[in-house]
């Protein structure tokens, strides 16, 4: 091999003699080329060049996730109904590991890149997988048909992308081959690119992928988009790099068989999600949210092997990801890989039948092992039952194995077993997979049909739970109580193969690092589970302390493991002891004494932080060489006590005090061989140190005045240093203790009480997510949030309609009342949303933090007509309480009128309420503004008000007042994950809807019936005014009072005598008259028949064209008919649904 | 609605602490056994007042006491803070009431204003000097320094009071990573001598008497008389010195000595002095009176290492420890300051902050 020469280079294409020719053209950047032409044209320049800087800068933002192990990027693939979304899956996974798969489902890990891991994950065509996955990705491959363009569901996606925080998006354009026309195809480009641009940003990544090759995108393609995956950057969301979370890649049930099979499988389920932690470190004791399930506790936490590691140390060396790495794929919900590691089990998935004899599988390690334990022909006990050995040669009975309990015991499994075998006749295969008693049936049975059978199983989980119950497991497990604790071990999880872990497969074992975590957290509560272990455990570490000669105590330990109370652990009271007192706690009825005598001496113990020292320690001070003892803890102060190089040292580096040092070197003074080399030691220590600052100073005068950016960023990268540093020698357990569990890494979360539909109903195409809660977030109280309609939401909100929110990990309805800002005044409720106008809302539900982004919505259901993303905000505000008030205006009359005074009635209804509201102002409609004075005693209610002007016994008093509201105290949370049917949660209807569902007529109120309103003709009476008054009043003001006149006019008493020529032209002026009166009415009967003439015309045109448009219609209804016809066959029923933008 | 974790205590030591950290984390708590054996069983009347402050300073907080007094529950609700004010008993100082109050207040929704009346100084509880120069400087490594500060409008010496003091604290969104190994050297001392309703030379002679003890050490040593006249010195006769030590780094560290009958001035002035330089002596980045402070801080940090050098914790400082755990669930890692070194005495503190936000802070 190695004698084999290399192959020589391949000489450059390119010819060296072209070489010196390109020198005279320089391609790239010609500095003079762009060197400014005038001196202000420079300036601008360079200003514009600043700018330019400033703008690219960030908020520096401190990224908690670790930049060594970090977990995979979550690319969630998004978009319509058959819009290509697992092909494109597929395609890229194909592209990664090399292998095709043929369902998926639930996350898919693979391994890019060195330093990078991809989970692709599909998300599905429901609201609520939208909202969770929104939350989570970090990569979003949005999805779009070419063909149809943008619909609604991806507008609704990018908003609520927009609300929880907006991770990188890049658009995928598909069905391009169906475009047949090329200009038509690059318009389409077109539009939907600006389109696309406007929802995302300028630039926004967009990539297009024709047609369908072998079921698959075409590699190019998929090559580039995956090239572009791999250098995308991320910068951190700031609510994800606050909380932990975790998207689900897997889901076990861990509850006991029995329990389930006796409550018919409705009692609650311990479950165990696993997944890569996110976003912060993952703490035990805080809750965790599964949106869609419910707020949760963690019964434990524990890291388990990576299933899809990073390459390690030996592959580094490369400058590529190595073959064998890209092979990893870790996708336990679609059932790739085939090896899964549990705490405390293997389980391997067999690929194939898994029948004898079936030679085309490959056999692995792992299966030829599984083929080996199904040719044990009994099992071990059966073939002890059987050998007959007798123990003299001369006896007749051979010995028999077992005692009489044993016997009963199998004989009972055996009868359950068949009672079962004949109502499930699959019973079979599920005695094979139990670990515990593979070898009981030797027949390879025609049911065990490998990997399809066995995939469903692992995936309908809770199928398998609910009768198939291996019965040996269960006697198992009523026999060891010790196991009660972690019944894992015994039960059945679906068809799998377990293994007790063995060192052939490099399991991390975790069992004892989890009794220690146990240990630690349980420490007074429940001992009873594995007291001996503790105590020997404690045995060990007492004598490990007393052993390590050290009076040096272990502080950690002594506080937070033990029960000694504080003075005790102070006096350095022994470990030891300790155990002692404990047992006695648990079975001894003196100790019970004890503390109480102790608690009457702490009687006299004060709660108090200050510290008084007692007087035969300030006697300490009264002498002169202790007064000097601290002499070196002063600036001024020396070491005198050492003398020699010490103190040398000590005066040269004044400026660097290093107490520790000068301790550390006096005891050591016996030893002057060592002092002295800790002496050099510290000195060249010190030298660097003096070097260090030199070089930096002299390189780089710059950098002590760095700016604020750059100042931010050190200071983020120092404290990340040091976080990573501080616990790099603490064990593990401790650390997970102190810290919690990092990102990246890969834990089962045990959790309790989990809701029995979320297993039985379980579906892997809906994601789970499983979200760390913080302290606060775990309380409820009044939310404010700042909150807009969406102005693409038709309708608008009214108070008191519930609306779901999106909000932090939970999704939940609740029902907000909406207010405005009065003038800082006063919050004043609002009965609907402002148009385009932000507005308070204030709702009872889970505490956020301020400045978290929401969405809301009316319903999440798929079949809703138009947008349905109803409104966005932000959270401001939290609190117990909350002040909103309404108006309110109580109206009354007047019934009687004196000057400015006026009494009131109607307005209240006892002289107690006219009391409460004496002072307050009040108004008439026409304005005249006035007070309440006092209650009247004669009709209740009545008062006496005075006015600023005389009112009207028409006038209508009016006193407006504010009333205070608070909103409901509801809180619904979405469980849409319990659900068979997922899409399908309704939460509480509008009242309107619960009549319209339940066929209730809505309650006519006799008083509320729209009845025609009657006003009678208002009657007003001459204005009259006195004689006397008349004659009173100057000449100017009098009534003009004429009456209409009584005899006849001149003109009128006058009769007229026409001359002849007057007649005959009267006479011919009537005549014309009376032609052009006849001739206007021909003309006008003529115009109108004209008219209906030029109308009927017009009908028939109007007629012959509303034919023609029918026709056309008819033919583009035919078309579309055709194509959905035709896409109707190519999704198969998939999504009938879709709405066009 | 979710159950809220609850968490139970028995005996009424610690209270305090206690009522703190579950105000802070949102976590009911039940402390029952209060003295249940003592003559006069259950709750003092300074623990009622403080569980009445604390319920003034919050808004939403149901405390239930029991009949005969030796139980509570307290759920907690948010801290609202703003201008508030409230009386003390005689039974114990201002100390008392404003120490829980220092660890609220920076999380509070609006900045508190908050008015004691009662006694500033007794030799129970840190006096209200000491608050001014030695714990709110303890806040600012926390970042939490504009506008912070404690006004003593009136002096009150026991047994009668009639002090008055104005506590002012800014709210913060979150406090800083204290990251304090260094305790340098001791740069100067300051110090506060006060007299009320006494000869005011006695102020004077306190001052002359803690020079003779701290004069050898710095020349940086200034001692304040501080004396109040008439109405602002409250009801009884009294004085008291309190002393400051601050390092290079800036740790401090605080000791005081208060009047007693038939004790004259000076040495009181000694016995403070003498404390001091038993603080001093201690050693690390925050005396023994600050620790949990300190300590409450760096849990609340963000979530990033905080660490500090402190002295050996004082038993409230373990029971502390153990309390922030069934609070917080964050432990802390405690190692020797100087693992080289057998001898030292000092332990290094680090945790990891849980990263708490004040929550209850309004927005715009």
């Amino acid at each position: 091999m190695e004698d084999r020469p290399h192959k020589a280079h391949r000489p450059s294409k390119t010819d060296k003699k072209d070489k010196g020719k390109g020198k005279e053209k320089q391609h790239g950047f010609n500095e003079k080329a762009f060197a400014p032409k005038s001196g202000r044209r420079a300036d601008r320049q360079g200003r514009r060049n600043v700018e330019r800087d400033q703008q690219r800068l960030h908020v520096p933002l401190v990224n908690r996730t670790p930049d060594s192990e970090p977990p995979p990027v979550i690319v969630a693939i998004v978009g319509p109904p058959g819009v290509g979304k697992t092909t494109l899956l597929k395609s890229l996974v194909r592209r990664y590991t090399k292998q095709t798969l043929n369902d998926v489902k639930g996350p898919v890990t693979v391994v890019s890149a060195k330093k990078r891991r991809l989970t692709f994950i599909e998300c599905n065509n429901n609201l609520n997988s939208m909202i969770d996955i929104g939350k989570i990705a970090d990569l979003v491959l949005l999805m779009i048909d070419a063909s149809f363009g943008l619909e609604m569901e991806t507008f609704e996606f990018l908003n609520i992308l927009q609300a929880h925080g907006f991770p990188k998006v890049i658009g995928v354009l598909t069905h391009l081959d169906l475009i047949k026309k090329a200009d038509t195809l690059k318009a389409t480009k077109k539009s939907l690119k600006k389109r696309f641009w406007t929802e995302i940003y300028q630039g926004a990544k967009l990539f297009y992928l024709s047609g369908v090759l072998n079921g698959r995108y075409p590699d190019t393609e998929i090559l580039n988009l995956s090239r572009f995956i791999s250098v995308m950057k991320f910068r951190p969301l700031v609510f994800r790099n606050s909380h932990p979370y975790l998207l689900a890649d897997r889901i076990e049930d861990l509850t006991p068989r029995e329990q389930v099979r006796l409550s018919k499988g409705k009692c609650d389920r311990t479950v165990t999600v696993y997944g890569y932690i996110r976003g912060t470190n993952l703490r035990m004791g805080t809750k965790v949210h599964i949106p869609g399930v419910g707020d949760m506790d963690m019964e434990s936490v524990s890291i388990l092997g990576d299933p899809c590691p990073l390459p390690d140390a030996d592959s580094e060396k490369r400058r590529k990801l190595s073959e064998k790495k890209k092979l990893v794929i870790h996708a336990p919900m679609s059932d790739v890989g085939g090896v899964m590691y549990d705490k405390d089990a293997v389980w391997i998935n067999v690929p194939g039948s898994f029948t004898r004899g079936n030679t085309d599988v490959p056999q692995g390690e792992g299966e030829q092992m599984v083929m080996d334990l199904q040719d044990a022909e009994a099992t071990l006990e059966a073939g002890v039952a059987q050998s007959q050995i007798r123990l003299l040669g001369s006896s007749s009975k051979h010995l028999t194995v077992g005692t009489l309990d044993d016997d009963d015991d199998s004989d009972g499994s055996e009868d359950e077993s068949g009672s079962e075998e004949e109502e499930d006749s699959g019973f079979d295969s599920d005695a094979i997979s139990d670990g515990d008693n593979n070898t009981e049936d030797p027949v390879p049975s025609a049911q065990n049909t490998g990997r399809k059978s066995r995939r469903d199983v692992a995936r309908t989980l809770p199928a398998a739970s609910s009768s198939r119950i291996p019965p040996d497991a269960d006697v198992e497990y009523y026999e060891s109580d010790s196991d009660l604790g972690d019944g894992d071990e015994s039960v059945d999880l679906g068809r799998r193969f377990e293994m007790e872990d063995g060192d052939a497969f490099e399991i991390p074992s975790d069992d004892p690092m989890d009794e220690a975590e146990e240990e630690e957290e349980e420490d007074d509560e429940d001992e009873n589970a594995d007291a001996p272990k503790w105590k020997r455990n404690l045995a060990e570490q007492a004598q490990a302390l007393s052993s390590n000669s050290q009076r040096r105590k272990d502080w950690m330990k002594l506080i937070y493991s033990s029960d000694l109370t504080p003075e005790e652990v102070l006096s350095g009271k022994d470990d030891r002891l300790m155990t002692v007192d404990e047992e006695d706690d648990d079975n001894d009825e003196f100790f019970r004494l004890k503390t109480v005598s102790r608690r009457v001496e702490d009687e006299e113990e004060i709660d108090s932080s200050k510290v008084v020292s007692s007087e035969e320690d300030l006697k300490k001070w009264v002498g002169e060489e202790a007064l000097d003892s601290i002499r070196t803890l002063f600036i001024t102060g020396t070491a005198r006590q050492e003398g020699g190089g010490q103190e040398e040292y000590e005066e040269m580096g004044s400026d660097f005090e290093d107490l520790e040092a000068g301790d550390a070197a006096a005891p050591s003074a016996s030893k002057p061989i060592d002092a002295e080399a800790l002496q050099a030691a510290a000195l060249a220590a010190k030298k660097e140190e003096l070097k260090r600052k030199f070089d930096e100073q002299y390189d780089d005068p710059e950098a002590s005045k760095a700016d604020f950016y750059t100042e931010k960023k050190d200071e983020i990268s120092r404290q990340l240093q040091l976080n990573m540093e501080e616990f790099k020698d603490v064990s593990a357990e401790a650390r997970a203790l102190v810290e919690g569990f990092r990102p990246g890494a890969y834990v089962r979360i045990e959790l309790v009480d989990v809701p029995c539909e979320m297993i039985e109903h379980f579906d892997p195409s809906f994601p789970i997510v499983v979200g760390g809660l913080l302290a606060a977030e775990e309380r409820f109280g009044y939310v404010q949030v700042r909150l807009k309609r969406h102005r693409w939401y038709v309708k608008t909100l009214k108070t008191n309609d519930p609306l779901i929110f999106s909000l932090g990990w939970r999704r939940f309805q609740s029902v907000p009342i909406y207010s405005l800002d009065d003038h800082s005044i006063r919050m004043r409720m609002l009965k609907y949303t402002p148009e385009h106008m932000h507005c308070y809302a204030t709702f009872y539900g889970p505490v956020s933090l301020p400045n978290t982004g929401f969405c809301a919505f009316n319903t999440l259901v798929a079949d809703t007509p138009g947008f349905r993303v109803s409104a966005t905000g932000v959270v401001l505000d939290v609190d117990r309480s909350v002040k909103i008030v309404k108006k309110i205006k109580l109206t009354g009359v007047p019934y009687k009128i004196f000057k400015n005074t006026a009494f009131v009635k109607d307005m209240f209804n006892s002289a107690l309420e006219v009391a409460k509201f004496e002072g307050a102002n009040i108004r008439t409609v026409s304005g005249i503004r006035g007070q309440v004075k006092k209650g009247l005693s004669k009709p209740d209610g009545a008062f006496r008000a005075t006015f600023e002007d005389k009112v009207l016994m028409s006038d209508i008093i009016f006193l407006r007042a504010w009333y205070s509201i608070q909103p409901r105290k509801f809180y619904n949370p979405v469980t849409s994950l319990l659900l068979l049917d997922k899409s399908k949660w309704e939460g509480m209807r509008l009242t309107g809807q619960v009549r319209r569902d339940e066929g209730i007529k809505t309650p006519l109120s006799v008083n509320s019936t729209y009845k025609r309103i009657e006003r009678p003709e208002r009657r007003f009476n001459p204005l009259v005014i006195p004689k006397k008054l008349q004659a009173a009043l100057p000449y100017a003001s009098k009534p003009r009072i004429m009456k209409p006149q009584q005899r006849e006019t001149y003109m009128q008493k006058r009769a007229v005598v026409m001359e002849p020529e007057e007649r005959k032209a009267v006479a011919l002026l009537q005549q014309i008259r009376a032609l052009r009166k006849d001739q206007v009415a021909r003309r006008k009967e003529k115009k109108s028949g004209k008219r209906a003439m030029h109308q009927k015309k017009l009908e028939a045109e109007e007629e012959r064209k509303s034919e023609k448009v029918k026709e056309r219609k008819k033919e583009v209804m035919r078309g579309i008919g055709k194509k959905s016809k035709r896409e109707a066959d190519v999704e198969e029923g998939r999504g009938p649904k879709r709405r066009k933008t | 609605m979710a159950q809220m974790g609850l968490v139970q205590f028995s005996g009424h030591q610690h209270l305090r602490l206690r009522l703190v950290l579950s105000i802070l984390s949102g976590k009911a708590v039940r402390i029952d056994k209060i003295r249940p054996d003592d003559k006069n069983p259950g709750l003092r009347d300074f623990e009622i007042s403080l569980l009445r402050l604390l319920e003034k300073v919050t808004n939403g907080t149901v405390i239930e006491i029991s009949v005969t007094g030796t139980a509570f529950l307290l759920k907690p609700g948010i801290i609202s803070g703003g201008p508030l004010t409230h009386d003390c008993p005689l039974s114990r100082s201002i100390g008392y009431f404003l120490e829980p109050i220092v660890m609220l207040a920076p999380f509070a929704k609006k900045s508190f204003q908050l008015t004691l009346r009662g006694i500033t100084t007794d030799d129970q509880d840190l006096s209200a000097d000491l608050f001014r120069t030695g714990t709110l400087p303890h806040l600012q490594l926390f970042g939490i320094s504009d506008g912070l500060e404690l006004r003593i409008k009136k002096r009150g010496a026991p047994p009668a009071g009639g002090g008055e003091v104005q506590f002012l604290c800014p709210i913060v969104k979150q406090v800083k990573t204290l990251n304090f190994v260094e305790p340098g050297k001791i740069k100067r001392i300051r110090g506060v001598a006060h007299a009320v309703r006494v000869n005011p030379q006695f102020s004077n002679r306190m001052i002359e008497a803690s020079r003779s003890i701290l004069n050898r050490y710095i020349p940086d040593i200034y001692l304040y008389s501080d004396v109040y006249k008439g109405e602002e010195s409250g009801k009884s006769p009294g004085y008291a010195l309190s002393l400051l030590a601050e390092s290079t780094t800036s740790a401090l560290y605080c000791a005081e000595a208060i009047s007693q009958p038939g004790v004259a001035p000076e040495d009181i002035a000694l016995r403070a002095a003498r404390a001091l330089l038993t603080e001093i002596e201690k050693g690390g980045c925050v005396d023994r009176q600050h620790q949990q402070l300190v300590l409450l801080m760096m849990v609340l940090g963000s979530e990033d290492v905080s660490r500090c050098r402190m002295g050996v914790p004082t038993p409230r400082t373990i029971q502390f420890l153990r309390d922030i755990r069934s609070f917080f669930g964050t432990s802390f890692k405690i190692v020797s300051a100087d693992p080289s070194d057998e001898d030292c005495s000092q332990l290094l503190y680090s945790c990891y902050g849980t990263g708490y936000v004040n929550a209850n802070r309004t927005v715009a």
